[in-house]
């Protein structure tokens, strides 16, 4: 079996450092990411004919 | 989504639902990283007609006289789809009473336990349902007893051994 070289097995062992990090912040900050990335993904799948729309939070600073 | 919670326990309040509980991939979110979704899965307990019968129609009825609009399966409460999804097994019953009660800036509001959504996936069964027990067991923090209790109660202890090898 292959095994990564060290700098890419850093690199993902970061990633996923990251993604606890994500995982363990508050609720609120966590909707206010998924928003984001409501924002990032939506004009991909509208360009895909997919209709989405991004939500419209009342507590958000535009 | 504080108005659009608030809105949801004004129709628990007002027993137009007899009790809510977030689940889907918001649901996962608050234990797990951030998740793609574009709607709010929200799991309801239905008062029962005089008739006995269970129907999403009077809540819809609410939401419409309250000026909140339908489009396909959700309602966009304060600029949030939401879709609404009866307790339709003893799974999703047992899950809506044990949920979580938090809070969202302020707003009361009650979060499915991270063991129940496993056992809803489990249950589920779609390609993206594995993936979220992936998700689960790599980040949530779980109690592995009452996780056990819950698969044993709804005969998802077989399918949790296929899926977690």
């Amino acid at each position: 079996m292959d095994t990564l070289k060290p700098e890419i097995a850093r690199l993902f062992a970061a990633k996923e450092a990251r993604r606890h990090k994500l995982a363990a912040l508050p609720f609120p900050e966590k909707v206010r990411a998924v928003v984001r990335l409501q924002e990032m993904a939506a004009p991909v799948l509208r360009a895909r004919g997919i209709k989405v729309r991004v939500w419209k939070l009342d507590d958000r600073v535009v | 989504m504080k108005r659009t919670l608030q809105v949801l326990n004004e129709l628990e309040r007002g027993g137009v639902i007899e009790r809510y509980a977030i689940g889907g991939a918001m649901g996962a979110t608050f234990y797990v990283e951030p998740l793609l979704t574009f709607d709010l899965d929200v799991f309801v307990l239905l008062p029962r007609s005089a008739a006995g019968l269970l129907s999403l129609a009077p809540l819809y009825e609410a939401l419409r006289a309250r000026g909140y609009t339908e489009e396909g399966e959700c309602v966009f409460i304060e600029g949030v789809p939401v879709q609404f999804l009866p307790a339709y097994n003893a799974l999703l019953d047992e899950a809506l009473r044990e949920a979580r009660e938090t809070s969202y800036e302020e707003a009361p509001t009650r979060v499915v336990r991270a063991e129940h959504l496993i056992a809803i996936c489990l249950q589920t069964g779609r390609d993206k349902d594995r993936e979220r027990v992936r998700i689960f067991r790599e980040q949530a923090e779980l109690d592995m007893g009452y996780l056990a209790g819950v698969l044993k109660r709804h005969g998802l202890e077989g399918k949790w051994k296929q899926w977690t090898p």
